[in-house]
């Protein structure tokens, strides 16, 4: 009697164990692994709109009832860091759901351990094609927002296209591509030279507008280089119409004052960097520079969300954001907030389907939903928008439901 | 004429061919390559000194010149110092922060073999460049100075004339310093170091004094050339690091101690680097001409020794 009295005791404490395991891990904090490059502005910068999105987030009470936590790891923009902090995050920290980053180079190595816990990943970065193919298919857990590198192409040819429709003066047929010489550049060039291929068969994103290419490697400043004067000589052999240059953030200006110098002026100056150096706009030399983006502090001025973002942002870390990597990852984490309400769950199936069904105001100044790319079936974002540099701010010029200014055409120094 | 006067005989007026023939196939690749190759020889000039006197390879050469440049943007952007001013100020502060390092550290590894000394330098450049990171992040920034974009324009021939300073720099350099080490005391004190350091002692040659000075003038001149510099390029906190690998290629084409070969080699391989720019489509090409060179040098070193 007394053995069978302490056998239902301990059992009876079992259960309360488990149910109150149970219980506690309802009650605990939804969590939010990242991975960002904390010593690139980037990195540092979408990491702190994600902390401000969680703030936002827990002072409304958290999602579902419970409090949102985010724990970040560096991934120092390297590939095997990135890769065990996936691992980190899933094993150690067991994190609900991933989110980032940056840096195609970095995410490839990420996308075989995510594959290996397959948790919602909704991913900000990593626009090369090679990722998406390296995702495949079938991997409904995972959502990208960036437009894929071959999507933003495509959109700067609409972009150009509605531009040129909107202003008789402009002409843009002969392109001339100035591209660094590593994988970056010539992968821009390559899609360029498909982009022509198809222009001349009457088909694609470039028809009726690119009716010549010419196409010249350099080497970056950020690789060793930074002389660009034998690529710009060759530029104004060629009188393009536009020209635009895929290279990094340290070409910038040097590439400007050398253009300057030879006395280079296109009607279309437009760079097509990653990112821009600090205090890019202060120079004399940005005035009227076209540049492509996902976004531009002037959207303050049409989307109160971006203007909301922009407030938040500066309160909570005392300085402006300077880079589209930081409203993309505020979106990144409201995003996944909304996709729970939706849900009302975290459930794995049932959120996928309210992340595909949702449709989202961001900061960037577009509204996100889901469709399919070429290979997956959750791709968020698919354009770009095209900026200008003028009086010292990044002007929206297209798309034209959200711009702030009509373009300065042409340009001019 | 002994055998390496004939050798140089030869080498100089292949040279002038060269040089001709790229004159007239294209003028603006000559220019674009005696400017840029004069700055090459510039920055190597430090760690040819170095090498060549103290028999010390910095590893840490490219940082010295990237500190130099943030310094001289700092410069420019609080106080409002012209780059080309701010010259003389990075001299003498680079040459404390040299003062400093080599009291620190680079002393102590004076004679105490290559590998101690490569393992110090890797490690101060590592230092500098994380330091530069923590302060100034991994954004590139830049000075601009409406003169640095001016050109000079003969009928249709336009050409930046900016970098025309760095060819200038360079004679008057690479003039003075031979003046120094030949006609002054202590010039001749660092000659008879760098031939025979233990002989420099014997006859009462403060040999401790000259390593001392030789590595503070080091880094100072990176100083002023990184001013001279600054107004043509993006700063960031690898920005020196090319300029290293570049420079260790022009000591090992000159040779050790071979003060003048580095004007000649500097300028040489950017006459050669700018003519494989311009070729179209070729661009990438043009770090074979320094490390082609590099790694002909050196093999071509080993079967002389071989013999």
């Amino acid at each position: 009697m007394k053995k069978s009295l302490i056998t239902v005791v301990l059992l009876a404490s079992l259960i309360l164990v488990v149910f109150a395991n149970g219980v506690l891990a309802q009650d605990g904090p939804i969590k939010i692994g990242a991975v960002n490059p904390l010593g690139d502005v980037t990195g540092a910068q979408s990491t702190n709109a994600m902390e401000l999105a969680v703030e936002e987030i827990n002072a409304e009470g958290g999602l579902l009832g419970r409090e949102v936590e985010l724990i970040v790891i560096d991934s120092e923009l390297r590939p095997e860091k990135g890769a065990s902090a996936i691992e980190r995050l899933a094993t150690s920290d067991e994190v609900d759901f991933f989110v980032g980053g940056m840096a195609s180079g970095v995410h490839m190595a990420q996308v075989p351990v995510l594959k290996r816990y397959e948790k919602i990943t909704i991913w900000a970065g990593a626009a090369s094609h090679q990722v998406e193919n390296a995702v495949g298919a079938d991997a409904d857990w995972y959502f990208h927002l960036h437009p894929w590198d071959y999507q933003q192409g495509a959109s700067y040819g609409y972009g150009w296209k509605d531009i040129a429709e909107q202003n008789p003066d402009i002409e843009i047929d002969k392109f001339f591509l100035a591209y660094e010489e590593g994988a970056f550049g010539t992968d821009s060039y390559q899609s360029y030279v498909e982009y022509f291929e198809d222009a001349q068969a009457g088909e694609g994103p470039y028809a009726g507008l690119m009716e010549g290419l010419e196409g010249v490697s350099f080497k970056s400043a950020a690789t060793g280089g930074g002389d660009y004067r034998a690529m710009l000589r060759q530029a104004i052999d060629y009188d393009p119409d536009i020209f635009v240059w895929a290279g990094y953030d340290a070409d910038a200006i040097p590439m400007l004052a050398q253009a300057r110098e030879l006395g280079f002026q296109p009607p279309l100056y437009v760079g097509a960097p990653p990112g821009w150096p600090a205090n890019f706009g202060d120079s004399p030399l940005a005035e009227n520079v076209v540049l492509y983006g996902m976004w531009a502090p002037s959207l303050n001025e049409v989307s109160p969300i971006a203007k909301h973002f922009w407030d938040g942002y500066i309160e909570m870390h005392g300085h402006e954001p300077a880079t589209y990597f930081a409203p993309l990852g505020y979106t990144n984490i409201h995003f996944l907030a909304e996709g729970i309400k939706h849900a009302g769950t975290i459930e794995k199936e049932a959120l996928i389907e309210a992340l595909r069904e949702i449709e989202y105001d961001t900061a960037l100044g577009t509204t996100l939903s889901i469709s399919p790319s070429r290979v997956i079936s959750n791709q968020g974002f698919s354009e770009q928008k095209i900026l200008q540099w003028q009086d010292g701010t990044q002007h929206v010029i297209w798309p034209f439901d959200v711009s702030t200014s009509e373009i300065v055409y042409p340009y001019d120094f | 004429m002994t055998n390496n006067q004939k050798w140089i005989r030869i080498l100089l007026f292949f040279l002038t061919v060269f040089v001709i023939i790229i004159g007239l196939w294209e003028p603006h690749a000559l220019i674009f390559g005696l400017q840029r190759g004069s700055l090459y020889a510039l920055i190597a000039l430090p760690l040819a000194l170095l090498l060549g006197i103290m028999d010390i390879l910095n590893l840490a050469h490219g940082e010295f010149l990237t500190v130099g440049l943030y310094i001289s943007y700092l410069l420019f952007v609080n106080l409002g110092v012209d780059p080309l001013v701010s010259a003389i100020p990075v001299f003498f502060l680079l040459v404390i922060i040299g003062a400093i390092i080599y009291q620190l550290a680079i002393k102590r590894v004076l004679g105490a073999g290559h590998l101690n000394q490569l393992l110090l330098t890797f490690g101060i450049s590592m230092v500098l460049i994380e330091i530069v990171k923590i302060i100034w992040t991994t954004r590139p920034r830049n000075v601009y100075v409406p003169y640095a974009s001016s050109a000079v324009t003969f009928g249709d021939f336009r050409i930046g004339s900016y970098e025309f300073l760095y060819v200038i720099l360079a004679v008057a350099v690479f003039l003075l310093l031979r003046l120094f080490l030949k006609k002054t005391r202590l010039g001749q004190s660092i000659y008879a170091v760098g031939q025979n350091p233990k002989g420099a002692e014997i006859v009462g040659i403060n040999v401790k004094f000259v390593y001392f000075f030789v590595f503070c003038l080091s880094i100072g001149l990176l100083g002023i050339f990184a001013a001279v510099m600054l107004p043509r390029i993006s700063i960031f906190p690898l920005t020196g690091n090319p300029f290293s690998l570049k420079s260790f290629a022009l000591v090992a084409m000159a040779g050790l101690g071979n003060i003048g070969g580095i004007m000649i080699a500097g300028v040489t391989l950017g006459i050669g680097e700018a003519v494989i720019q311009a070729i179209p489509g070729y661009a990438g090409w043009s770090d074979l001409i320094f490390f082609g060179v590099l790694i002909i040098v050196i093999m071509a070193k080993n079967l002389q020794g071989a013999k």
